[in-house]
C-alpha cells in the first residue's frame, strides 16, 4: 500500500459514493440526523421545567381563619408552588395516598390563636407549628421540603419586621444567564458526532472488509491514506450538517444563548478525526464485523455517561472524575462548552491541545495499521 | 525481461505459506500477451492464492513474478493502473448504482474519458444502468465486476472465478463477455474449476492441485498428451452389459446420470465390446463414443472425484 500518496480526485470520489449511500439509507439517515435532535427535545424540556420548576404543593387548611388564609396566600406568591386545596374533613395520610401526593403541608386548628400569642405584645408561647407530610420514598421531595422552608423562612422574617442580618448575592462566573440547556447543547453535538464517527467507521469498514469490496479497492490506485482522509471528510460533512441540525432546533425550541465561533468547528473536527482514527483501528483489530460494532459499543459507553455528556462531571465520585479526566471525549466536552457557553478561548485551546494530540496519533496509528486488501499475515 | 517481452507475466518458483503450510509450491509458469491463460482446479487447490499474488494483493512467501515487465512485490503502483482485477466474491456499494459504480471506479483510476456507455454495452446492463448494485442478481453483479474490472482500459485482465455460483444461463452470458474480450485481443488470466469454461475460452490452461501445476498447455494439446484414448458410453437398463464389459478386461464405472463409462484404448475396440454386449445376449438403449475432454485430462493428473453434471468438478466446500 502506498503510504505517502493522497489523491484528491479519489477522495472526492469516495465522499460522492458515501454521502450516495447515506441519503439513499432512509434509516441511517434518521439515525444520525433525527436521534440526537430528539435528545435535545426530551432533555431540554425535561431540564428547561427544573429550570423554572414550580412545584405542586397540598395544603390542610384546619384552622379556615384569616391568618391561616394569608399564610397559604403567601406561599402561593412565593411562585415556587402551585397549590391544591384539601378538605379539612379528609384524611391526610390516605388523602397523600390515594392522589399520589408526596407532600402535604398541614395548618393545625388553633394556628391563628398561637400565631397571636406569638406576635402579641408579651411575644409568649412556642412557634407555631405546621406539620409536613410526606413521602420519603418520592424522588424529589426533599427539593420540595427545602424550597417550602426557604420560603417560609422568608415569611416567618418578614413577619418579624426586621431586616435581615445577613444575605448573599449570586455572582455568575458566566457573562450571561446560564440554563441547563446550555449546558446539555455542547456535550449532545460531542457526543452525537463521537458516536456517528466511530460507528459510522467501524460499520461501513467492517461491512466492505467482510464483502470484499476493500479487496477490490486494493487493486486500484487508492491509498490507505486516501481511504482514511475520505472517511474522516465524509463524516466531518455529516458531523457539520448534523451539528447545524441541532443547533437550529435549540435556538428554535429552547431559545438557547450560545457562542458560535471557530471553535466549533475545530472541535467537531477534531472529535470526527479521533473516532473514525479510533473506528479504523478498531476495524482493523477485530476479526469479524461483529467484534467491531463490540468493541466500539464498550469503548463509547463509558465515554457517554462519564465524560460530562449528561450531567457535570463534578457530580461524579473523586475516583471517576480521574477517569474522566483519561477520556478523550471529556476533553471535546470540556473546549465545546468552554468556547460555546463561557466563550473562555484559553481554556478551549488548552483542551483542543490535548484533543488534537490524541487525534494525531489516533489518526497515524490508523494509517499505519489499516489494510485495504484481504491480506491477514 | 524488459516491458516489451513477449510475456504479459512470467511466474518463478513462487511459493505461499500460511502456518507452515503450502498454499502455492514452488510454480512457475508465463502468460503470452493477448492470450487467455486459465489456471484450472478444484477449490483449495491455490488458485484465488496464485491469482492474488500476481494481481498484487497477497505477497508471496518466496519466488518472483513479473507483470508486464514489473516486480509485482516493488513496482504496485505501477502496475496497478494497467490491470484489471475482478478477484473472487466481487462486491460493491449496495447503494449505488451500475452506472455510478462504473463512474466511480473510473474516477479512481483518474480516467477522464473511460466510454462507460460502452462498458455496460459490452456486459450487456444497459436496461439495469439506474438498479442499485444489491437489487441485481448475482449473474449481473458478476457482470458489472466485470465492466469494473475494465474501466481502466487494462492490459491484462484478472478474473478470479467469474462465473462460480451462477446458474448455466448466467454463466453462459458471463462467457459471452469473455469471449468478447479474447476478440479483443486483451491478455485475461481465468481461474476456474469449471472445465468447459477452460476448455472453451482458453488458448493456455494450467491444471492445478495441492498448490502444483499438474500439467499445462494449449487444451488440445494436453487432452492429446495426457488422453489419448476413447470414451464410450453405455445407457442400458440390463445389468449384464456392466458385467460383460468388465469380462473383457475393461474398467467400467456408472457415472452421476447412470451411464456406463468405459475408457477405450483403440478403436477396434469399439466393435469387440459391441459385439461382445450383443453375442453376450444383453442390451442397450443409449450409445455415445467420443474423444476425451479436459475433464478425462484433469481426473487422469489428479485423481479428484468426478464432476457432478457435464460441466465441471463437483463444487468443493
Amino acid at each position: 500500500m502506498n503510504l505517502h500518496i493522497i489523491h484528491a480526485n479519489i477522495i472526492w470520489a469516495n465522499i460522492i459514493v458515501s454521502i450516495k449511500s447515506f441519503y439513499r439509507e432512509k434509516t441511517v439517515v434518521f439515525f444520525r440526523l433525527a436521534f440526537p435532535v430528539i435528545l435535545i427535545l426530551v432533555f431540554g424540556t425535561i431540564f428547561m421545567e427544573r429550570d423554572n420548576e414550580i412545584f405542586d404543593l397540598s395544603v390542610q387548611d384546619l384552622d379556615r381563619t384569616k391568618s391561616s388564609e394569608e399564610l397559604v396566600k403567601a406561599i402561593r406568591l412565593s411562585q415556587r408552588f402551585k397549590i391544591t386545596q384539601v378538605s379539612p374533613a379528609a384524611d391526610a395520610q390516605q388523602y397523600a395516598k390515594d392522589n399520589k401526593r408526596n407532600l402535604i403541608v398541614i395548618i393545625p386548628k388553633d394556628f391563628e390563636m398561637s400565631m397571636m400569642q406569638k406576635m402579641g405584645p408579651s411575644g409568649i408561647g412556642t412557634p407555631v407549628s405546621l406539620t409536613k407530610l410526606y413521602d420519603p420514598s418520592s424522588f424529589g421531595v426533599t427539593t420540595k421540603i427545602g424550597v417550602l422552608d426557604m420560603v417560609l423562612a422568608g415569611i416567618n422574617q418578614e413577619m418579624s419586621g426586621k431586616p435581615p442580618l445577613i444575605v448573599s448575592e449570586p455572582v455568575s462566573i458566566l457573562k450571561k444567564k446560564y440554563r441547563f440547556i446550555e449546558f446539555f447543547v455542547p456535550g449532545i453535538i460531542a457526543m452525537a458526532v463521537m458516536t456517528a464517527s466511530l460507528f459510522g467507521a467501524v460499520n461501513v469498514n467492517a461491512e466492505l472488509r467482510q464483502k470484499g469490496v476493500l479487496r477490490k479497492l486494493s487493486t486500484t490506485p487508492i491509498t490507505r491514506i486516501d481511504w482514511i482522509l475520505s472517511n474522516v471528510l465524509y463524516q466531518f460533512i455529516l458531523a457539520v450538517l448534523s451539528t447545524v441540525v441541532m443547533l437550529l432546533v435549540s435556538y428554535g425550541v429552547f431559545n438557547v444563548s450560545l457562542e458560535i465561533n471557530a471553535w466549533l468547528v475545530v472541535f467537531v473536527a477534531l472529535d470526527v478525526f479521533s473516532f473514525v482514527g479510533l473506528g479504523m483501528i478498531l476495524t482493523r483489530v477485530a476479526k469479524e464485523a461483529e467484534s467491531a460494532a463490540a468493541s466500539a459499543d464498550a469503548l463509547m459507553f463509558p465515554m457517554m455517561f462519564l465524560s460530562g455528556t449528561f450531567f457535570p462531571v463534578e457530580m461524579m465520585p473523586e475516583f471517576l472524575q480521574k477517569f474522566a479526566r483519561v477520556l478523550p471525549l471529556y476533553y471535546v466536552n470540556e473546549g465545546l462548552r468552554a468556547s460555546m457557553v463561557a466563550a473562555d478561548h484559553m481554556a478551549a485551546l488548552k483542551c483542543a491541545l490535548i484533543i488534537g494530540a490524541f487525534a494525531v496519533v489516533v489518526f497515524v496509528l490508523g494509517i499505519m495499521i489499516t489494510k485495504l486488501d484481504g491480506e491477514t499475515t | 525481461m524488459t516491458q516489451n517481452s513477449e510475456y504479459a507475466i512470467e511466474v518463478n518458483n513462487l511459493t505461499k505459506r500460511y502456518k507452515g503450510l503450502s498454499a502455492v509450491d514452488n510454480i512457475s509458469f508465463t502468460v503470452k500477451r493477448g492470450e487467455v491463460f486459465a489456471l484450472l482446479g478444484p477449490n483449495g487447490a491455490g488458485k484465488t492464492t496464485t491469482v492474488e499474488i500476481i494481481d498484487t494483493i497477497r505477497k508471496p512467501t518466496s519466488g518472483k513474478v513479473t507483470l508486464l515487465g514489473m516486480d509485482v512485490t516493488k513496482k504496485k503502483y505501477k502496475i496497478i493502473p494497467r490491470i484489471g482485477v475482478l478477484p473472487q466474491g466481487f462486491s460493491s456499494f449496495d447503494r449505488i448504482t451500475v452506472k455510478e459504480t462504473l463512474q466511480y471506479y473510473s474516477r479512481l483510476f483518474c480516467r477522464r474519458k473511460t466510454d462507460i456507455n460502452g462498458l455496460i454495452e459490452l456486459v450487456n446492463l444497459k436496461d439495469k444502468v439506474k438498479v442499485q448494485y444489491k437489487n441485481l442478481s448475482g449473474g449481473l453483479k458478476q457482470r458489472l465486476g466485470i465492466a469494473v474490472a475494465l474501466v481502466n482500459d487494462p492490459e491484462i485482465v484478472f478474473l478470479d472465478e467469474p462465473t462460480t455460483g451462477l446458474d448455466p444461463r448466467a454463466r453462459r452470458a458471463v462467457w459471452d463477455v469473455l469471449l468478447g474480450l479474447k476478440k479483443k485481443g486483451k491478455t485475461v488470466f481465468l481461474t476456474t474449476h469449471y472445465m468447459e469454461e477452460a476448455e472453451l475460452l482458453a488458448d493456455t490452461v494450467a491444471i492445478v492441485a495441492k498448490g502444483k501445476i499438474t500439467a499445462m498447455g494449449p487444451p488440445g494439446e494436453l487432452i492429446e498428451n495426457n488422453a489419448n484414448y476413447l470414451v464410450i458410453m453405455l445407457k442400458s437398463v440390463d445389468e449384464k452389459v456392466f458385467e460383460i464389459v468388465k469380462k473383457m478386461g475393461f474398467s467400467p464405472v456408472y457415472d452421476s446420470h447412470g451411464y456406463i463409462r468405459v475408457r477405450l484404448d483403440h478403436t477396434d475396440d469399439v466393435r469387440r465390446m459391441l459385439t461382445a454386449v450383443k453375442d453376450g445376449g444383453a442390451s442397450f438403449t443409449g450409445l455415445d463414443v467420443r474423444k476425451p475432454n479436459l475433464e478425462e485430462v484433469f481426473l487422469k493428473l489428479t485423481d479428484e472425484a468426478l464432476p457432478e453434471g457435464s460441466v465441471g468438478i463437483k463444487e468443493a466446500e
